[in-house]
């Protein structure tokens, strides 16, 4: 049973690596053109500088939002603006335990957002977790690389939410093969 | 750990301690389950009143608690006019009159130590020998029981018993001629506690295909549901939260004593058992989260240059201190 | 339904106290130690990863369940030949989350056997943890264990709560300075109203270890060591220290007093070879004044710190607001193994009064004494449930029924998150 499993596993692994590597793609090109950011100090209020997509108070600095959507449950929304960008990922979830995994691991992760300096605490409606890249990021860190860091973390948070059901299943049949063997 | 300890670790220790040097004791501690225990030396350093209180009392003393208990503990039981107030039962173990050979010492300890297994096990003894004589009924009146079956609505059953062993959660008994069922409900407070705890009765479910636990009982989840033996009792609830474990114990799982009871001990911390791993799950979920986070903190980091710390230096020669 | 009896749990660096409260000794006391084997491939080294993340395969969660097999307290001692040891705490300040996480696991499950769904929880936290530290205890506890309630003491004031059973405290205030001693290190914490002043803790590197050693130390000079086997010097010393010796107030004295008359102080120690079972008879001497001595003098133990405790407490005093300094040297408190020795309590009284008077008297004297001090009243309490000074404390106020409210519920932390236990509140106070 777990030989099958395995392979069924496996397949769909390949399946899916044939059209994540495009999603990867169009995201890291998207992201890549969309962090052209700028020092811009706030039109509203005087000696302030926000990042204005979250401001959101003069609509002429923000762009056009984008989304790359692989299907309807994964997809990534990236909104820029003159001095900043927000984008928002969208977490696969299959059923009920990934669904619940999913929310735990962001929830733990956005528990941190103190050491991830892009992070933010809570994401947009509709999404599981969003970043916000303002200008002195994208100055202070290589700009290359902070792409990497979001494609590296689409990659793995999905691996990890599947590894950790496979983990809870099989936890849970040595749970309960224990139990009932002690049963004579 | 995998599997819960059926005594109490400190009744245990106490006790052990205690006979071998007797000194005042006021404890007071707890048990899975609402049990709560009070361990004092109220008249002399050398008797100890071991008392417990445990919240399907009135249940469980409907289905002879108060008979077994007596029928193991013996003289050491304390009658129902003398037990401590706000308590259900009280044991009085004379330090001084004790047995001598340290294994019956430790016989004696064990026994004490299962205090609330000891309780818990009265319903389930009654309805093992309730099925057995069922059993024997049936095979006397196989043969007319076929013509009047129509009348019967089906096989014969023992009356179904119900503890409510905690706030909401109860567990029903019931004995028939070929088996006893034992059916959990269970309630799960919280949305990650469902699903996980949806994860792991559906194993309990699967796990019996295999061939080595073939002679387990069988287990049956039902969502929602309460199944069919309960199902015309009043006030169960159903709902998402609620589900029901069903499992199926055949005689030879209580065919002698010894089996009996660690089938008994066994199953009654089945809700403990359950709700164990569920937070240990979610405690090596935690450590998993941890390393994986550590691990894309070290990516982003990657995102950071170096800064070459430069020392600064002012005209006449002294460094900064930066802080 | 009654409410059922709060969990304490005090983990300390050294010891975990953990019981139920309402009683007035814990009832399990351990090594805050945990055993964890060693995961095949692993390859030790640093920090182990948990068992599968890391791993280039899924294959290798289907092994399943290695995070089980581990042991806490005493039973990780016994099974230190084939598990790996790990101190999950150090200096007081939780260290490794994975593991203290498990060690919770095994201790609210195996040893208090209570399902935490049922229980409210306190924990204790040193003095300066910070606030994250708090929140990922939070998130465990309300997380993984599904506490009703939580609440998170500091030790020190749980430490003047343990005071208030003495007979000598009037009224119960959470104003005073804990002398906390255990195994590793001595602190002293002034607090405040159940506040504690952080920026005037101070800490003395001299504790019970090292007084053991010390009386290790005294017994090879005099080589009376000799008939001790090498492998339980360390024992015996240990037990020396704590059966035979007391504080003396005079140290000069003392000396005289023994010499004058050595078989009246002079007591004899028989211990007995933990392999063999050889019998054999030891002196104890001096050292039954000169040990715990180190905390007065400690020029006589150790050359690099050289401030004597009652200093020390006076340092911290003087340097907490002066509003409360009268408060302080009124209350000050002690707790922890390290300060049980017979009369330690008056010893650090006599001192600590002898400096503040003599301060005052010179402030008068500089006033050309046209000023008059109304004095300073000192007072070191010492009580009957020091040992456990900290987990008694929190046994005391968990069985408060004031307790409920000013812990943290499970509602709220539903509806605030971890964040909630930055709040904080004191309870217990007088008022």
């Amino acid at each position: 049973m777990l030989q099958l499993e395995r392979v069924r596993e496996e397949k769909q692994l390949m399946r899916q690596s044939n059209t994540l590597r495009p999603y990867l793609n169009a995201v890291r090109a998207t992201l890549t053109a969309a962090l052209t950011l700028e020092n811009f100090s706030s039109q509203v209020v005087e000696r302030h500088n926000k990042p204005e997509i979250e401001a959101a108070a003069s609509p002429e600095v923000l762009l056009h939002p984008l989304t790359v959507s692989r299907n309807e449950s994964e997809r990534v929304l990236i909104e820029p603006s003159v001095n900043s960008i927000r984008l928002s990922i969208a977490i696969k979830q299959a059923d009920e335990i990934e669904k619940i995994l999913c929310k735990k691991f962001t929830r733990f992760m956005m528990m941190r957002a103190e050491g991830f300096v892009i992070l933010r605490r809570k994401p947009i409606a509709g999404y599981d977790i969003s970043f916000l890249i303002t200008n002195f990021h994208a100055e202070s860190m290589l700009k290359h690389k902070l792409v990497d860091f979001i494609i590296q973390f689409m990659e793995d948070v999905d691996k990890e939410i599947s590894e950790m059901k496979l983990s809870l299943n099989a936890r849970a049949r040595i749970v309960a093969e224990s139990y009932l063997s002690t049963f004579a | 750990m995998i599997l819960l300890e059926s005594h109490n670790t400190i009744i245990q220790d106490v006790l052990t301690d205690r006979f071998e040097r007797p000194s005042r004791a006021d404890i007071q501690f707890v048990d899975y389950d609402n049990v709560r225990f009070h361990l004092s030396t109220q008249e002399a350093k050398t008797v100890l009143l071991l008392s417990m209180s445990i919240q399907c009392w009135p249940d469980l003393a409907k289905y002879g608690a108060r008979e077994h208990l007596q029928e193991v503990y013996g003289s050491l039981l304390l009658g129902e006019g003398e037990t401590e107030p706000e308590y259900q039962v009280s044991i009085r173990i004379d330090l001084e009159a004790l047995p001598e050979g340290p294994e019956d010492r430790a016989e004696l300890i064990s026994k004490l130590s299962h205090l609330k297994s000891t309780t818990m096990s009265a319903p389930f003894l009654a309805a093992f020998s309730e099925q057995s004589s069922l059993q024997a009924n049936f095979k006397d009146a196989a043969g007319a029981q076929q013509s009047d079956l129509g009348g019967q609505g089906g096989e014969k059953k023992g009356d179904l018993k119900i503890i409510k062993y905690r706030e909401e959660e109860a567990i029903f008994i019931q004995a028939s001629h070929d088996r006893v069922t034992v059916i959990f409900s269970t309630v799960f407070k919280e949305e990650t506690d469902r699903v996980y705890g949806r994860v792991f009765l559906q194993e309990f479910v699967d796990a019996r295909r295999l061939q080595s636990l073939q002679s387990a009982p069988q287990v049956q989840y039902s969502n929602r549901e309460p199944p069919l033996e309960i199902r015309h009792l009043p006030g169960l609830k159903n709902g998402e939260d609620w589900g029901y474990v069903t499992f199926i114990l055949s005689p030879r799982h209580f065919s002698n004593p010894a089996t009996a009871q660690s089938a008994i001990n066994r199953i009654q911390l089945f809700r403990d058992y359950l709700h164990y791993h569920i937070k240990c799950s979610k405690a090596y979920m935690h450590s998993r989260m941890r390393h994986r986070v550590a691990e894309f903190l070290k990516v982003l980091n990657r995102a950071k240059p170096e800064v070459a710390v430069a020392e600064r230096k002012t005209a006449s020669g002294r460094t900064f201190r930066t802080r | 339904m009654s409410r059922q009896a709060p969990l304490v749990i005090d983990n300390g660096t050294g010891y975990t106290k953990m019981g139920f409260a309402g009683n007035s000794e814990p009832s399990f006391v351990f090594p805050t130690v945990i055993a964890t084997h060693q995961t095949a491939g692993a390859g030790g080294g640093g920090r182990a990863p948990p068992p599968v993340a890391g791993k280039p395969s899924h294959l290798a969660s289907k092994r399943g369940i290695e995070d089980l097999d581990f042991y806490i307290g005493d039973e990780a001692v016994v099974n230190s030949k084939t598990y790996d040891l790990h101190y999950p705490i150090k200096h007081g300040q939780i260290e490794n989350w994975d593991h203290m996480e498990r060690f919770w696991e095994q201790s609210i499950f195996k040893y208090l056997r209570a399902e935490p769904e049922d229980h409210y929880v306190l924990l204790t936290e040193p003095p300066l943890n910070p606030p994250e530290n708090r929140e990922n205890t939070a998130e465990i506890m309300f997380e993984s264990f599904n506490v009703q309630g939580l609440y998170i003491a500091v030790q020190a004031v749980l430490a003047l709560a343990a005071s208030w059973t003495s007979s000598k405290v009037a009224e119960r205030t959470l104003t005073g300075v804990v002398i906390d001693s255990g195994d590793g290190v001595t602190h002293t914490i002034p607090v405040a109203e159940g506040y504690v002043i952080g920026s005037s803790i101070k800490h003395v590197p001299i504790a019970g270890r090292d007084i053991t050693s010390f009386v290790q130390q005294l017994l090879r000079d005099r080589g009376d060591s000799a008939s001790i086997p090498p492998e339980d010097s360390m024992r015996v010393a240990e037990k020396i220290k704590e059966d035979y010796t007391y504080v003396c107030q005079d140290i000069v004295k003392e000396f005289k007093k023994y010499d004058a008359d050595p078989y009246k102080y002079f007591a004899r120690f028989s211990g007995e070879h933990s392999v063999t079972g050889r019998k054999y008879d030891i002196d104890v001497g001096y050292e039954r004044f000169l040990a715990p001595e180190i905390f007065f003098n400690p020029e006589i133990y150790s050359s690099d710190f050289l401030t004597p405790l009652p200093e020390v407490v006076d340092t911290v005093i003087q340097t907490s607001p002066i509003d409360v300094r009268r408060g302080l040297y009124k209350n000050i408190v002690l707790s922890g193994g390290s300060t049980m020795f017979k009369d330690f309590g008056k010893r650090l009284q006599r001192d600590v009064k002898n400096i503040v008077d003599g301060r005052i008297a010179g402030s008068e004297t500089r006033s050309g004494s046209l000023m008059k001090s109304s004095g300073v009243e000192v007072n070191v309490i010492s009580h009957k449930r020091q040992r456990y000074a900290v987990w008694y404390g929190g046994s005391l106020m968990a069985s408060t029924p004031e307790f409920f409210n000013v812990s943290h519920s499970r509602v709220d932390y539903e509806e605030y998150g971890p964040s909630l236990v930055r709040r904080f509140s004191v309870f217990g106070s007088s008022s």
